[in-house]
């Protein structure tokens, strides 16, 4: 077996690893889901791992990339891993996997903004109007839904 | 969508069936109220536990405690207007009138912030007894929680707090593991934080405890209060830190430990803004509010 086979598995490991990381605020919903993976590089045993963050000065950094660190250590074959946060590509909600969407809607009521389209009550489909532009986190905002009155929290760019 | 019954027999039988109630349906006004009353607290408290947060800002060592610390204030923040929004949806007063009964010191919010935190300290004592006890009447009122919307706010707020007590463990393991100083700065913390954290839970639950029968808490007082002792006592003795009970003892038989007689007379004296610290800590946000009067008044004129 080729070495560069070798490290392909591994990745797919270590990927593995790395999808089971949820995110400090939303337990159940996991980083990748969250659009935050951006590159693994797997090399000699040595896992490289790029990460965005949803915003610069967000407070969980520290603890989701231990998170991250932790998992793939635990995988056979790596000795060493590194995890960065890139400043570069900027964390956008396209981002987010239908899965994420879905969890954030169903277990969480939290809606997610594309753009400027105007975002859905997770509740009701109604369309949501803006009350803040900023909630428990600098990645939310507040709106109510017009039709059935929830109170909805926004994850937006 | 609005749904109504006919008497209080029929709503309880309904709310003892699993029974979830939306803000459109016409609950009885003895429900309404004391849900209302409940949410009103819960947004006060979080709204005082922000502005002490802030405090605490530039005094906070470090730039990964400061990110924390500036991060939770913002949750508790937008936690508390998540929930005055929530409050105020059920008719009974607005938002406006919520904060200025707040601010004019006629109403309540929860005991531990009316205490003076003195040191950094003190800052992770509260991170680590205060959310913890916080953290786990939440979760009792969330797990059967009738009211709809408090619910599902709850639940976001809950995972929010799990992320504050990790947050509140890396900032106490810190300290525990310091100088010596430190240790004796965070003993003399712990020495003023253990008791107000106890008494978050409150006093034994009556029999026929309201927000028990409308399944609004689902579990009682010193149910809660036990839990939090039997995990908080061993662990503060295996950080090597004393815990300030003189009457604390370990049944052998029920291998559970007790702190001993509780004077309630603290509690009371918070819950009627005659705490060490409450005139300070309203006076303050009272200010605040007027400081930033003209920005209402700003955003008001803009949207008009």
């Amino acid at each position: 077996m080729s070495a560069e086979v070798l490290s392909t598995a591994q990745e797919t490991e270590v990927l593995r690893a790395i999808a089971l990381v949820d995110d400090p605020e939303y337990p159940g919903v996991s980083i990748v889901d969250l659009g935050l993976l951006e590159h693994v590089d797997v090399r000699n045993g040595v896992a490289t791992i790029g990460l965005i963050p949803t915003f610069s000065g967000c407070p969980a950094l520290a603890m989701i990339a231990d998170d991250v660190a932790g998992a793939v250590r635990a995988v056979d074959g790596i000795t060493t891993v590194v995890v960065t946060w890139l400043t570069s590509p900027a964390w956008s909600p396209a981002r987010l996997s239908e899965n994420g969407r879905t969890a954030l809607a169903t277990e969480f009521t939290v809606a997610v903004q594309i753009g400027s389209s105007t975002p859905t009550c997770p509740l009701c489909s109604g369309p949501t109007v803006e009350q803040s532009m900023f909630g428990p986190s600098r990645c939310r905002a507040v709106h109510r839904c017009e039709s059935c009155r929830e109170t909805v929290e926004v994850m937006r760019g | 969508m609005s749904r109504s019954w006919n008497d209080m027999d029929e709503f309880e039988e309904f709310l003892d069936g699993g029974g979830i109630v939306e803000v459109d349906d016409d609950m009885p006004r003895e429900y309404r109220e004391a849900v209302f009353a409940f949410i009103e607290m819960h947004a006060n408290s979080e709204y005082m536990g922000g502005l002490t947060e802030r405090d605490w800002i530039p005094k906070t060592p470090g730039l990964r405690h400061k990110m924390s610390v500036l991060a939770k204030t913002q949750d508790e923040i937008g936690h508390g207007h998540l929930l005055y929004m929530v409050a105020a949806d059920m008719g009974i007063k607005t938002r406006t009138e919520m904060l200025e009964d707040l601010m004019a010191g006629k109403s309540r919010f929860h005991n531990v912030f009316h205490y003076k935190a003195e040191t950094w300290g003190d800052q992770v004592a509260i991170a680590f007894l205060v959310d913890a006890a916080a953290l786990a009447s939440q979760q009792a009122v969330f797990k059967n929680c009738s009211y709809g919307p408090y619910r599902r706010i709850l639940k976001r707020i809950i995972s929010e707090e799990g992320f504050h007590m990790r947050l509140g463990e890396d900032r106490m393991r810190r300290i525990a593991e310091g100088t010596i100083i430190q240790k004796e700065i965070f003993q003399g913390a712990l020495d003023r934080w253990f008791w107000p954290a106890l008494q978050l839970f409150g006093p034994d639950s009556k029999p026929d405890d309201k927000l028990l029968r409308w399944h609004i808490k689902s579990e009682r007082n010193e149910v809660l209060r036990d839990k939090w002792v039997q995990k908080f006592v061993p662990m503060m003795h295996s950080y090597g830190f004393t815990v300030p009970a003189p009457d604390l003892a370990f049944d052998d038989e029920t291998g559970k430990w007790d702190v001993g007689p509780i004077d309630w007379e603290p509690l009371k004296k918070t819950l009627a803004q005659g705490g060490p610290d409450s005139a300070r800590r309203i006076g303050e946000a009272r200010d605040n509010w007027e400081r930033t009067a003209w920005v209402r008044n700003a955003l008001n004129g803009v949207l008009q």
